[in-house]
């Protein structure tokens, strides 16, 4: 992929919107609602252009490198290099090979928007979203352990949807707010077909995978809620259904399951402000709650009922 | 600088046995509590180290992505964990596709690799997995992947090449591995144990090793398990803890299933001392 070609036919600038934030994109990014705030400048551009591997880096892993001014570089290859500015207003994107423009997104707003969302102060938490009333309640765990297909199962039953995989907690009010990222989920094919969703057309998330972008479309919440619970979903718990509040210790130990890259975020010299965000976020939801995996259609009827509870 | 110790296998060979084992042994002999899996030798390939490690999503990259970048993950933990590491294996010793190896020489401070006849193998797994003996006769005897639907997978695939090409790929491997038999651990498991023990750098004080033997004692372990469950990936309504006993497989396989593994396998086999006399030359192979 040429970088004019990865610029889009348009070659204009996309207005959109994710997490609350202003975006003006020359990459196509079809998934982001438009934007519909207010007449604010713009708070990220994503632009097309050479991202080379950084000469001086002080952090120097497989497919993270940061240098000591805070520029980071994040490449996964035959998909794309991306560098995002020290203030995280700004990521360029080089296209390595001929990817698909889904598999450029994939990365793109998964780690790469991850580093852009910590350097602006926000929180991301790996965790879907779903509003509950006038609120939202946030469930964590790591990858496999079933968030997006219980989000998927509660968008069947009516509820809306505001993140999933990653959700953006913003710390700097009174009260935590979940912000809104993008109408759709991703979904394994064994996934879909328990839930009986059609495949045709679907865009996958790597074209290798059976793994698809599920657009949820009207069951999209796209304003920020003030975030009432956050449940940590246990993969291989024994524990018995239902919610469990964790007291703050326990909540802390947690930590690397709930954060979305936890360790990065560490890494990329930011440990004080995770702590400091994570503690007080735990702290006004009253505590981390627990979950195992729903394992029957019973379990997930009382678990919308606590769920619910949580958010009055 | 840290390092690993690798305790491999083929599934079905006492691998979590020597954990639990080893777990006791760690805790001072202590029994083991079921409610929590047990924590000692995690996985190797578990995604929660790959997304920790490498700052990526594991289920966003595809099959050969993963495999390559487990030589680098492992060169990355052992550079950073100060103290040794130990990760439970089911890989056969290998290469990345780019021809690195899986299991780094220069950051393996040890190897247990656990064997065990195929023969009991075959019945253990049938019973495992819910297929049929002939089903998993042929699976031992192709070159096969350890992988879950992705909904449900939480660790990388795994290549486990055939039971033989397994075998001679540990047997091979760079630094030797210290070579455990399932069935004299059954005729000795203090003894066994406190050779692991001794490979691996831990303490093999012999009163902590009859502990940790009393502690994990098959009729133990079956009874825990009757009474909590043990969700190690079997089908659904079968036990982990099955029989824990060697030579099973001659009430279980006929004849003709015997002589197959032996036609699969005679070589590996006899290298590991599972054939009293060399491989017959008249079966029908």
């Amino acid at each position: 992929m040429d970088l004019a070609d990865a610029r889009g036919a348009t070659g204009l600038s996309h207005d959109r919107a994710l997490y609350g934030l202003r975006i003006a994109s020359e990459f196509p990014a079809p998934d982001l609602p438009p934007w519909s705030g207010d007449d604010r400048a713009v708070d990220l551009s994503i632009r097309i252009g050479r991202v080379p591997r950084l000469t001086n880096p002080v952090l120097d892993r497989p497919l993270l490198q940061a240098d000591a001014e805070g520029l980071c570089r994040y490449a996964i290859p035959g998909v794309a290099a991306y560098e995002v500015s020290a203030d995280g207003r700004q990521v360029v994107i080089e296209p390595d090979g001929s990817p698909t423009e889904a598999e450029i997104r994939t990365f793109l707003f998964g780690t790469v928007f991850a580093i852009v969302c910590m350097k602006r102060g926000l929180l991301p938490l790996h965790a879907s979203c779903i509003r509950m009333g006038d609120k939202a309640v946030a469930v964590a765990g790591h990858s496999g352990a079933g968030k997006s297909t219980l989000a998927a199962n509660l968008v069947a039953r009516g509820f809306l949807l505001l993140a999933d995989d990653v959700t953006v907690i913003d710390m700097s009010g009174e009260a935590p707010t979940a912000l809104p990222a993008f109408p759709r989920v991703k979904l394994w094919r064994d996934a879909m077909d328990r839930l009986e969703l059609a495949v045709d057309g679907l865009e996958r998330a790597r074209p290798t995978l059976e793994k698809y972008h599920v657009p949820v479309e009207t069951a999209f919440c796209g304003e920020p809620l003030p975030l009432a619970g956050l449940i940590h979903l246990e993969p291989e718990s024994q524990a018995p259904a239902g919610l469990r509040r964790l007291s703050a210790m326990e909540g802390l130990s947690r930590i690397s399951a709930v954060v979305y890259r936890q360790q990065m975020m560490v890494r990329l010299g930011l440990r004080d402000q995770q702590m400091e965000q994570f503690l007080r976020l735990t702290s006004k939801l009253g505590g981390l709650r627990a979950m195992r995996r729903v394992a029957v259609p019973a379990e997930l009827d009382a678990l919308v009922d606590q769920m619910t509870a949580l958010a009055r | 600088m840290g390092g690993f110790y690798w305790i491999a296998s083929y599934p079905k060979s006492g691998n979590t046995w020597m954990r639990m084992l080893l777990a006791s042994l760690q805790a001072g002999g202590a029994a083991l509590s079921f409610d929590t899996r047990i924590a000692f030798a995690p996985v190797a390939s578990h995604f929660a180290d790959v997304e920790a490690v490498l700052d990526v999503e594991p289920t966003d990259l595809t099959a050969d992505e993963l495999a390559e970048l487990r030589h680098d993950m492992a060169m990355l933990i052992a550079r950073e964990a100060p103290e040794p590491q130990f990760r439970k294996v089911h890989d056969a010793w290998g290469r990345t596709p780019s021809g690195r190896p899986l299991f780094p020489p220069e950051v393996t401070l040890g190897t247990l690799y656990l064997v065990r006849d195929p023969r009991d193998i075959a019945v253990s797994w049938a019973h495992f997995s819910g297929r049929t003996v002939d089903e998993t006769i042929a699976f031992l005897a192709r070159p096969s992947q350890l992988s879950r639907l992705p909904t449900r997978a939480s660790q990388t695939a795994q290549h486990l090449s055939t039971w033989s090409g397994h075998v001679l790929s540990w047997l091979g491997a760079e630094p030797t591995p210290l070579v455990l038999r399932y069935e004299d651990m059954l005729a000795d498991p203090a003894g066994a144990l406190t050779k692991a023990a001794h490979h691996l750098g831990l303490d093999t004080d012999p009163q902590v090793v009859a502990s940790a033997v009393a502690a994990t004692r098959f009729e133990r372990l079956q009874a825990e398990e009757e009474e909590k469950g043990f969700e190690m990936g079997q089908m659904e309504g079968r036990n982990f803890f099955r029989r824990g006993e060697a030579g099973g497989w001659r009430d279980v396989l006929t004849a003709e299933q015997a002589d197959r593994i032996v036609c699969d396998h005679g070589e590996a086999m006899e290298r590991l001392g599972y054939l009293a006399t060399p491989a017959r030359s008249d079966a029908p192979c």
